[in-house]
């Protein structure tokens, strides 16, 4: 069997936005950079056809302008789902320089006058949106990683960590075209992979039409938790609003360009229903939106017939730098928000942060650290990371952070790896299999036990029983049958999908409060109880079984 | 299911298959050249990253009937 071997200071899991920001910071430090992705980083990760907000204060208006009014938000959106200290040195520290390295690399976030065009929507005090067109984002991203000299493995699986001695020192994966394996030995490893998408029922049939991008299916936090890391915040599910049929983002541009939303009997209900009204945190829209569905006052649709022609225009325009296939959508099925309300619907669940800005995943420090030596994390697999500044922010900064541990580790400290063979025969076995199950059969029951027991109403029985079937059907792994190698990547993922499933069942069960409704909603303890439950939930791997603990958060 | 490849207009520089981030776009022998197909065309994210990088503007989104009815 053939096998390509590297040795490499950092190696970057994911080349996303958060990745491919960690591996320039990496290699503008001098180190040695390896990038994997399951894509090609020009275009891959959430925003790889585009994007069009960034979170922002940016000290040039009012009080709320401000670092201190920043954080204050985070605790009041946020609260008990993220330290302080740490979002202040992984997004706070960061962000002037995160503003300046995107107009550097040649996709400003200014508009074509040089100013910030700014908006307001979930819960903030002032407009923190900084609406932009971030459709050459990635393909300016890939060009500086490539021209800093880091190799980059493109259509590549990481499939495991390796680790010497408690700390990680590499990673094995396989080119899912050409099937050759490389093993790589890396000083340091970040791990830049994204939330869990594909993990619940889908509102819009097919499992592949999510919000966020559905391949990623949180393999890299399964690969840290599997190497000893902490994991946080993998109880929320998070949901969001979208178009009826497709899952293209833009709530952030509707709601901040002043849409409405609206129920079928002519009532915009989240102006009665919230003081903030529409403006109001994404999961309290979410949270009576359902509500109204439940009621029977749906279908739920967002109205923008009001806005004056300007706003309308720069709306369509943004809408097509979030999702490029927004406005032909619309055009195909007749939509048109300048003449009616546009129907709206609750998106899928997924594992992802309980708030724009505080994450979910593996449990990082201020300097972006795991709990395991020689591992970082950023972006959305991260705890302290989220959106679109959390993973330009911090992928920089876990890149400058595992560049330094690199630097002061000594190759010698390092020998060469081996990996077994029959660990990557044991991988590749569902090629070779004669009969045995799809992986999309297993995926499809995994979506179905996480929607009805770990939903957004949850129940201690309930939750018991999916996690039961959850263990049940992991039996059946063992089974599947794959054709090619693109379908071994998916079975993986699916693999990924039912060990998120068990975490956020055993986090779920563990907090015996609700919080961030309906993210993280108990029916039997359907009250926030901040006495007892203001901190994270953190999971561990122990032996076979993921063990609960919880860490008190005390923001001043 | 979307995307579509106009076959007069396409080359087969084989752009869109590296970048597709689904790895649902695949190049196959088509008599002198090579062209373009949708291997997965459910697992397409509709993305729009091929129309938009296409050098010959070969490309066209055309959603299927479930995306638009329901």
């Amino acid at each position: 069997m053939e096998t390509v071997h590297h040795a490499t200071d950092v190696l970057v899991v994911g080349g996303g936005l958060a990745g491919t920001n960690a591996a320039i910071a990496a290699a503008e430090k001098g180190r040695q950079v390896v990038v994997a992705d399951k894509g090609k980083i020009e275009r891959s990760g959430d925003v790889g056809g585009g994007v069009d907000h960034f979170l922002a204060y940016l000290n040039e208006n009012d009080d709320w302008d401000t670092q201190d009014a920043f954080l204050k938000y985070v605790e009041q959106v946020g609260k008990g789902t993220g330290h302080l200290s740490i979002i202040e040195s992984v997004y706070c520290a960061e962000l002037k320089d995160s503003l300046d390295r995107m107009a550097r690399i040649g996709n400003p976030l200014t508009q074509p006058d040089g100013r910030f065009y700014r908006t307001r929507s979930m819960g903030q005090p002032g407009t923190y949106w900084i609406n932009f067109n971030g459709k050459r984002l990635k393909p300016c991203l890939g060009k500086a990683v490539r021209r800093l000299g880091c190799t980059v493995l493109d259509k590549f699986m990481i499939v495991d960590l390796l680790t010497r001695d408690g700390a990680v020192v590499g990673a094995v994966g396989f080119h899912i075209r050409s099937g050759v394996w490389h093993i790589i030995r890396s000083k340091a490893t970040i791990i830049a992979t994204g939330n869990t998408n594909r993990l619940y029922e889908n509102p819009r049939i097919n499992p592949f039409n999510t919000w966020l991008c559905p391949f990623d299916t949180g393999d890299g936090q399964v690969m840290a938790f599997n190497a000893g890391a902490a994991l946080t915040n993998m109880e929320y599910m998070r949901m969001t609003l979208l178009p009826k049929g497709f899952a293209a983002p833009g709530f952030n541009a509707l709601v901040g360009m002043g849409g409405r939303f609206l129920n079928s009997l002519g009532e915009y209900f989240m102006e009665k229903k919230h003081p903030m009204g529409n403006r109001a945190p994404r999961y309290d829209v979410v949270y009576f939106t359902l509500e109204e569905i439940r009621s029977g006052h749906g279908p739920i649709y967002i109205d923008c017939r009001h806005l004056t022609d300007q706003d309308l225009d720069h709306l369509m325009a943004s809408l097509g730098y979030d999702k490029d296939t927004l406005p032909d959508y619309f055009e195909q099925r007749g939509e048109d928000l300048r003449s009616r309300p546009v129907e709206v619907t609750v998106s899928e669940g997924m594992q992802a942060g309980p708030t724009e800005v505080t994450g979910s995943g593996i449990k990082i420090d201020t300097e972006s650290a795991a709990t395991v030596p020689g591992l970082f994390a950023c972006g959305d697999a991260a705890d302290h990371n989220r959106c679109v500044h959390g993973a330009v922010a911090g992928g920089y900064k876990a890149g400058k952070s595992a560049a330094a541990y690199a630097a002061a580790t000594k190759s010698k400290d390092s020998p060469p790896i081996s990996v077994p063979r029959e660990m990557i025969e044991r991988f590749t076995y569902p090629l070779h299999r004669s009969s045995g199950y799809p992986y999309t059969q297993i995926e499809q029951a995994v979506r179905k036990i996480m929607a009805e027991h770990i939903g957004p109403r949850r129940t201690e029985g309930g939750m018991r029983t999916g996690l039961q079937k959850l263990s049940s059907l992991e039996q059946y792994l063992d089974e599947i049958k794959v054709s090619d190698l693109h379908e071994l990547m998916r079975a993986r993922e699916t693999c990924s999908l039912i060990e998120v499933g068990k975490m956020m069942g055993k986090a779920a069960l563990f907090r015996t409060e609700s919080r961030n409704k309906p993210y993280h909603h108990r029916l039997d303890y359907p009250e926030t109880d901040n006495e007892a439950w203001c901190g994270l939930v953190i999971l561990k791997k122990e032996g076979d079984d993921i063990s609960c603990s919880f860490e008190p958060i005390t923001n001043p | 299911m979307p995307p579509a490849f106009n076959r007069e207009k396409c080359t087969g520089c084989g752009y869109c298959d590296s970048i597709c981030p689904a790895d649902a776009i695949y190049m196959r022998d088509e008599g002198e050249k090579q062209e373009p197909f949708l291997k997965y065309p459910e697992e397409c994210w509709h993305c729009g990253s091929c129309r938009q990088d296409c050098p010959e503007g070969a490309i066209e989104i055309i959603f299927p009937p479930d995306m638009l009815s329901i």
